[in-house]
This record gives structure tokens, sequence and C-alpha cells, in this order.
């Protein structure tokens, strides 16, 4: 993106609200996560002005840290942010504390009660907390459970617990999940983290739909005929081998992320703009969703495993190649599906969802493609004319488009393709990529609207079901393709649209 | 916004018990509730012009506190009946005093404290205390207790309850009692104080309800303009966390303007300004003049001189503009007007924002126009004046008509706790701007 000048006169316009006081603890405050993404979205939020005085951070691990160390360690991962704002983070830095703490131990969440309530006296906090839970998924239940025997939890209104992704790796260890952490705290203390919920142009699917009449007469079955979500990487697995291997882009990235923006652009109004009202439709559409054929899943969904590729100057490896992957690893680094949504909007309608590491682009976008015009009256310059199509950019260019015919120069009258298009960039500069500062405010401010709740969680992961359990039990049904890094996936993939006549959109 | 009633019925209970009363209902009747953990809000409510209204039976009672729809259209009429000034706003503080001029003995029930609208008890104040001054001034202090729970929405969590204090009397007998605040007020939550009010009453009380670190709400659209932002600015000096509603109000034209400039091809244009005029209702400034210190602030402009323009003996406005020069970082000089534009149907607080022109002159590229009209005003005076040859880009700024109490309700959700950094940049700025 180009470097702009900010405008002046936005600076500090946003009277956002302000956190109430409460400390912030975060388990896993030794790991990857803590130094890359959480305390530099609560240094941001103190620099925007958004935190309290009467506010900390507590960071938990099982390693014997000092508050001392948590700091410097911290300073040391964030030296360039820190480097620009000195004073802030000195400010910032005497709120940050540490306390070794192993999740599986009672004593130590008996003894973390204690320094808590240290910490209420000592920065006024008031018995206000936030726990996060930035551990290896497996202690998410044991983590609930130990917090709420030492009774941390107890309080409804005062307390709150942060789960990462992956949320559960089916519908029954979710579900199962879902069990655990509901006996320790009510649904209104937990929040589930989506990340792709963070980003603005993914709520901004809410804003466009919602907040405009011209679009909503036509977003059902009779004006639209397909819709595609493409979540592109260009990135191979790096050093995530370890949690990819277990995983495969369809839990790392389409129960979650893609199946959030399907749930975005295609729920119902909701009455008011809250949080329940918007969870509520959110899972009702995703209980309407079903795989295109759930008896034969593998007739509408295609898995890819990208292979070598690149250049001679650059060239890639393949998946199986990559340092920590299995060399006979038949882990999905791509997936593609048909859906549908049975319902009185979409019946019919065919949505089509992909996903892949090391393709060509990094984009995320939806696109609508409506019902061609009944009748052709004009010559079209490409022989039929285009469908119009509207594209919703999520990264980057963020921004929409919208493609329509308009007559061609010159004599007669041909008809031609134009696009008219929205950006972000020249509309207002810098388009914010705020994700865990936005998500992190949200949860310290009780407000859950852009995290998924349980019913969510699990129609989302009963949507797939079918398919996780024939790569459980049968994957030769549904082999994996291989497709050369840096092209947009297996051929294979082409053949899921390929029978209605579509091709998938090369953006 | 529907006004909610306390859970209970007020209790009329002793001065001296209020406090040992306050003890035994929390732990009896609302044992097992938990008491909201959020702060204390103390209102100065002496609602003169509603008293006053209610007094010579231009309304009926009872007397609430807060706006109410029959209100404004009274106080629309009364301003004729008073003889002001038709572009006179209907909570200027003078039509509340005009009014006390004149005969009538009605009187009504008071529920000053007892009704919370629901925007304000949605955030869960721990304590309501409301100060009630009568227009009896000799009248003894009654006092007032009974506790509030918000009813919980429709599948939300368990409300957590408050309760409501009221102190009513005349204005000695408040005086003679103030001792009885900082007790209820307490040390644990924080404190917001409500001067709903003009600035110009008598400074000793809002001192004394309002020390710090306790957290301040005035309006400096209520009371004379050099007062209004004298106490702002000696109140963000002495480092109180002050909010100004008349300063909130303004938001829609600070966001409008902003906006003209989201489109980074606009940005440049941004540091070639060569003149501002801001026209106001009626001949309260300081609206006009913390919007004129905003954008001088941000663009980094400084002040060089300020006079008043003297009142065109021919035109029908009652009082003169403002002129002021300010200098660019770059030297060259910028123009700022502010008029006075006499309006037959002025909005509620004096002063409202009619229109604004800003005229850069970028190098090389053509000269650029930008004015935002109210929405309910029209500018044709900043529209009128050969700007045929420059690139025009003009906005409606919308006005909500929103309630003090809505703006009250956004300011605690906000819960900041110091002052806004734009508006305690712009105020001494726009005292300073105003001559004296
Ligand atoms: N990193 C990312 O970019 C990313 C992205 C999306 C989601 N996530 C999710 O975020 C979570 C954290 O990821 P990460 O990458 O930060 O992991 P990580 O680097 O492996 O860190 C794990 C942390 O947990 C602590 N820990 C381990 N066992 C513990 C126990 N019994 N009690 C208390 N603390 C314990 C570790 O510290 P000690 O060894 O000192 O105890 C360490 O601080 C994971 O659930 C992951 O799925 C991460």
């Amino acid at each position: 993106m180009t470097t702009l000048l900010t405008n002046p006169l936005r600076v500090g316009l946003r009277q956002e609200r302000v956190i109430s006081p409460q400390c912030i603890v975060i388990f896993g405050a030794s790991g990857d996560l803590t130094h890359r993404k959480l305390v530099p979205a609560l240094f941001e939020l103190f620099r925007q002005r958004r935190l309290p005085s009467e506010f900390a951070v507590l960071g938990c691990a099982r390693r014997p840290w000092s508050d001392e160390e948590f700091r410097s360690k911290m300073a040391e991962a964030m030296a360039d942010t820190i480097a620009e704002h000195p004073g802030a983070w000195e400010h910032f830095a005497q709120g940050m504390f540490y306390e070794p703490v192993d999740l599986q131990q009672s004593d130590h969440l008996v003894r973390l009660g204690t320094r808590l309530e240290t910490i209420d006296r000592l920065r006024a906090t008031r018995g206000n907390r936030t726990f996060y839970l930035s551990v290896s998924p497996e202690f998410y239940g044991s983590g609930c459970r130990a917090l709420a025997s030492a009774g941390l939890l107890a309080d409804p209104e005062r307390s709150r617990v942060v789960i990462e992704k992956p949320f559960g790796r089916d519908y029954g260890s979710a579900q199962g999940l879902n069990k655990v952490v509901q006996a320790c705290a009510k649904e209104s203390q937990i929040f589930r983290i989506d990340h792709y919920l963070g980003k603005e142009t993914v709520q901004n699917i809410l804003v466009l739909r919602f907040a405009n009449t011209i679009f909503e007469p036509i977003w059902n079955r009779n004006y639209i005929a397909n819709v595609q979500i493409t979540a592109a990487e260009t990135v191979g697995v790096e050093e995530r081998a370890g949690y990819y291997e277990s995983s495969g882009a369809l839990r790392d990235m389409v129960q979650n992320h893609l199946t959030q923006i399907l749930a975005l652009t295609t729920m119902e109004p909701p009455g008011r703009f809250d949080a329940e009202a918007i969870r509520n439709e959110k899972a009702k559409v995703l209980q309407a969703a079903h795989l295109a054929n759930e008896q034969e899943p593998w007739q509408c969904c295609v898995r890819g495993q990208y292979s070598s590729g690149g250049t001679a100057a650059r060239p890639l490896s393949g998946y199986r190649d990559e340092p920590g992957v299995n060399p006979n690893s038949t882990t999905e680094t791509y997936v593609a599906m048909k859906l549908f949504i049975d319902n009185w909007r979409w019946q019919g309608v065919p949505f089509y969802l992909r996903t892949g590491k090391r393709l060509p682009k990094r984009l995320s976008e939806v696109v609508l493609t409506f019902r061609e015009a009944p009748v052709h009256l004009f010559d079209a310059a490409g022989g039929a004319p285009t469908p119009n199509q509207l594209i919703l950019r999520i990264q980057p260019d963020e921004g929409a488009e919208f493609k329509f015919e308009v007559k061609a120069p010159g004599s007669g009258m041909r008809s031609r393709p134009v696009d008219m298009g929205f950006s972000y960039d020249d509309s207002f500069g810098e388009p914010s990529d705020e994700g865990y500062v936005r998500l992190l405010a949200d949860a310290m401010l009780g407000d859950p609207t852009l995290y998924t709740r349980s019913d969510e969680v699990e129609a989302a992961w009963r949507l797939y079901t079918p398919l996780l359990e024939l790569i459980e039990e049968a994957p030769w049904q549904l082999p994996v393709h291989p497709y050369e890094a840096r092209t947009w996936g297996p051929a294979a993939a082409d053949n899921l649209l390929a029978e209605e006549g579509l091709i998938w959109r090369r953006p | 916004m529907s006004a909610q009633l306390t859970l209970q019925a007020p209790l009329d209970v002793p001065p001296a018990e209020v406090t040992p009363y306050l003890d035994r209902l929390w732990k009896g009747m609302l044992e097992g509730s938990s008491g909201a953990a959020t702060f204390t809000l103390l209102v100065w409510e002496p609602s003169w012009l509603e008293q006053q209204l209610v007094r010579v039976g231009l309304i009926d009672g009872p007397i609430r506190g807060f706006d109410r729809s029959d209100l404004m259209t009274a106080a629309r009429q009364a301003v004729s009946d008073c003889g002001l000034p038709l572009s006179t706003a209907p909570m200027d503080p003078r039509l509340a005093w005009a009014l006390g001029q004149k005969p009538g003995h009605q009187s009504s029930a008071d529920l000053r404290g007892q009704v919370v609208e629901s925007a304000i008890s949605a955030h869960m104040p721990r304590r309501l205390i409301t100060l009630a001054p009568t227009l009896d001034a000799g009248r003894p202090l009654e006092t007032m207790v009974a506790a509030y729970c918000p009813l919980p929405e429709e599948g939300g969590t368990g409300a957590a309850c408050g309760d409501a204090v009221v102190l009513r009397g005349g204005m000695g007998a408040i005086q003679q009692n103030l001792h009885l605040i900082q007790p209820l007020v307490g040390d644990d939550l924080p404190c917001w104080v409500w001067w709903n009010s003009s600035l110009d009453e008598p400074l000793d009380m809002l001192e004394a309800l309002a020390p710090l670190p306790r957290r301040l709400v005035i309006d400096t659209s209520l009371g004379s303009p050099r007062r209004c932002l004298d106490v702002l600015v000696a109140r963000i000096d002495a480092g109180q966390a002050v909010n100004d509603l008349n300063w909130l109000r303004l938001r829609s034209w600070r966001e409008s303007l902003a906006m003209v400039f989201d489109p980074p091809s606009r940005r440049d244009a941004l540091a070639h300004v060569v003149q501002l005029d801001i026209d106001v209702e009626g001949d309260h400034p300081v609206k006009g003049l913390l919007l004129a210190a905003w954008i001088a602030d941000r663009l980094g402009w400084h002040l060089v001189a300020s006079r008043p323009i003297p009142a065109d003996s021919g035109s029908s406005s009652e009082s003169g503009g403002i002129a002021a020069e300010f200098e660019r970082t770059d030297g060259v000089s910028v123009q700022f007007r502010l008029m006075p534009v006499p309006m037959g149907m002025p909005k509620a607080h004096p002063g409202a924002i009619v229109g604004l022109r800003l005229i850069c002159e970028p190098k090389g590229r053509p000269q650029l126009c930008v004015i935002l009209c109210s929405e309910s005003g029209g500018c044709m005076r900043l529209e009128s004046g050969g700007m045929a040859a420059l690139e025009l880009a003009e906005e409606l700024v919308p006005l909500p008509e929103e309630h003090e109490e809505m703006e009250m309700a956004r300011l605690l959700s906000g819960g900041h706790d110091s002052t806004n950094p734009l508006l305690a940049s712009a105020a001494p700025l726009a005292a300073r701007i105003l001559p004296d």
C-alpha cells in the first residue's frame, strides 16, 4: 500500500467506548501469540486511550519469570514499536505483571487468585477480569475447569474467558468442549475467537447488506445464481507444520473463517444490531446449510496438496518436503466444496468455497453472481452478456466491485462489461487491519458480537462432518490431488463447477 | 427511549438517616443482587425552565427534570410571550429568567431524580444522586431514597442493582447540607458530576459538588460565553476529566468535515487553507469557536489576533461576529470569521452551527471550497460570493436531535477518565479567540 498523509482531522475523532477497570490474565504469556499479537494489541489500545488507568496485564505460563523478565521479553519482541513511543511503553509496562502458573496444578490457581487480589488493590481493578487462554487447545477445557474450581469465574459480570482457535477438531469434540466450558461459566462469559471477524472488511459485509436498501431485495435465489467464497494464501506451511499436519485446510480455514463469511453473507437481517440477534441469525443459517451431496460427499468436495513449483531462481518446495511434514502426508493444503442452504432465501443456489496455500495470489473475497437477463436483446462483445457480479474484496485491496454491461462505444448496440469499484484505499486511505485490537477490546468490554457462540461453532462443525468422517474412514475416496505451487489448485476443483457450466473467478 | 421508574416507591428519610438506611437496604432487600460496580452519577438538576413553565401554567406537572416533548413547544411559545428575540433558543437561561418575572402559582408533583431515563439506567449507575433545588429558595430539605434495578433485556444477563438518592429543597437548605454528599459518593467508584444547568449559576456550588477526581460534565452553550469558556479551561488546567455536551454536539460537524478529506486525493488541500467561515445561530459563539479551534489546532495554525466585528446596524442580527487571523505552519495567513445569523426556529441550545466554509488554495491545483450546511438551516450566506471557479465540495450535516440524557448516556458508556485531548487542546484556543 502506498503511504499516505494521514487525515489530520480524523485523528482522535472516534469516541470509542472505554474498557472498564480490569486485569487481563494471559495464559501462555511466554508463547508466540502473546508477544506477536496480544501485548502489541493491548499497547495499541493503551496508546489510543481506550484502556482505563485502572488496568493491569498479568502474564502466566509455567516458566518462572519475574514481572521484570516478562516486561523485558515483551519489550524485546516489540522493540520497533516501543522505539516510537518510549514514554508510553514505560507507563504501560508499569501495569504488567507475571505469575508462574501451570494450569494443571490446582494450587497454582489458588496462588493466582491471591495474586489477582493484590493486583486489584494495587491497580484498582475491582475484581474485574478477562482470562485469555493462549495455550495449546488441549488445555482449553481443563484450563476453564481449573479457573472455575478456583472460583475465578464465579461472578458472571466480572469475569470472562477468551478461547483461541481451534475450538474442537470435529462436531463431537466441539460439543464436548462446549459442555465443559459451559459447566464452568455462563455462555455470556465465553468468547470464542474467530480472527476473520476482527477484520473491518468482514464486518463491512453486514454494513453493506443492512445499511443500504438496494441490496437486500435482490439478495436471494430469485436474483443470485451462485456465490463463490475464496481465501487464497501465497505462503506455504512455514513454521507451523506440527500444527498443520494434524489440522489441514478444512479445519484451519474452512470450518471457521470461510464459514463465518458464509454466515454473514447469507444470514437474514437481524431485528436489531446486538450480539444475540446477530448470532441467532448466523446460527440459523448455518443450521440450514449442508454439503451439496451429504450421502456421497466426495462428489462435492476436492482436496489438494501443493507440490514443488516456483521459478528456477526461486524454487518452492512441495508440502511433503517441508520441514516437519510427513513425507507421505495426506493432509490437504487446498480444499474446494459446494454447499447449499435450505431456506426460502437460498434454496437451490450453489455456494462454492475454496481455500489453499501456495496459490498465485493472497486474497479473500466473496463473489455473488447474478442471474442472466431473461432475453438477450443486444450482441455482447464476448458472445453472451457477462452476468452481473458483486465482488466483496476482504483482503488485500479492500473494497467492493460491481460488474455490469454497458453499450460498447461505436455504432450498433453491442454491449460489454465494465467495473464500478469502491476501494478503501482511494476513499479512506488507510484500511485498518486491527483484528486483535478490535477483538481484545470487545472481549474486555464484554461485547460478544464478533465472537462465535456455542451453537454457531457446533453448526459449523456439523456442516463438515460428512467430509471429516470420510477423510477419517475412507480417505481414498477423497484423495489429495497434487497441484503445482503458485497455481490455482488442482484441476479437479474446476470440475466441481463445470457441471453447472461455471468457472472459478480468476481474480 | 422510555423512562424507567425506580423499583420501589421512593421513601422519605430524614437527611441524617440516608446513609444508615442505604446500608440496611443493601443488606436486606437487595441481598443476593450484585451491586453494580459501575459509577456514581451526581446530578445538579435545577430544571429552572421546567419549574418556571409549570409555575406560570404553560405546562402541567409533574416536574421530571429531563427533556419532554411538550417542554420545547411551550418554551418556544414562551420566547415570544416574554418578548425575547425570536432567535432565542429554548434552553437559553435568559428564557427561564424572563419567565421568573411573570406571575403564577401553579404547583405540581416533583419527580426529579425518581425517574431514570433508560438510556442512563442501561449503564447501571451504582448510585444516582440528584440535587433538586426548588424555586422557593427557603424550602427545607427533603431527602428520598429508592433502590432500582434496570429491567433485564430479554435474553440479557441478570441486572445489577443500584440506588437513587434525591436531595430536594431551597438553595439555602441544599447548601447547608452539602456535607451529606461525600459519604454518599464514597471513594470506591468513579463519580460523574453532571452540571445540568447554566454556568452562570454561582460557582461555589459547582466547586463544592465537583472536586477532583470526580469527572465533570458541563454544557458550554448555557451561560455567558466568557464564563463558559473560562470554567471549561480552568477545569481542564486543573487536571479534571471534563466533558462538554456542547462540544459533543459538534460530533457530526467534526465527522462530516473529516469525511470530506478522507479521500487521499484531497488531503493535500488541508495544508493550504486560506479562509474559514462559520455561521452560528443567535449570539452565542462558543460552539462555533470550539469548532474553529479544533480545526486550527489539528492543522497546526497559530493565532495571531482576533477582534469583534461590530453589529451591522442595518442587519436584523442583534450582535456582531468575531474575526481572527491565524498563521499556518508555512507562514501563510488564514482569515477566520464567525458570524451570528438570526434563525426563526432555533435549535434547543444556543449557538448551534448553521454552516461552515473552508477555502483551500493548493499550489498548482484548482482552489477547493468546502461547504458544510446544517441539514435544517441552509447556508445561503456561505454559498454566495463568486465561487464558480472553485472545485466545490458541499455536504449536509445530519443533526440528530438527541436529548441531553442520550448524550450523557453515550458519555457514561465511554467511561473516559480524562478530558478528550481534542477538547483539551481546542478549549484554551477557543477562549483566546473570543475577544474580551
Ligand atoms: N501463534 C499464532 O499465530 C496463532 C494463531 C492462531 C491461533 N493460535 C492459538 O493460540 C494459542 C497459543 O498459540 P502460540 O502460538 O502462542 O503457542 P506457543 O507459542 O506454543 O505457546 C504456548 C504457551 O502455553 C504455555 N503453557 C504450556 N503448557 C502450559 C500449562 N500447563 N499451564 C500454563 N501455561 C502453559 C507455554 O509456556 P510455558 O512452557 O512456560 O508453560 C507457552 O507460553 C494456541 O491455542 C493456538 O492454536 C495461535
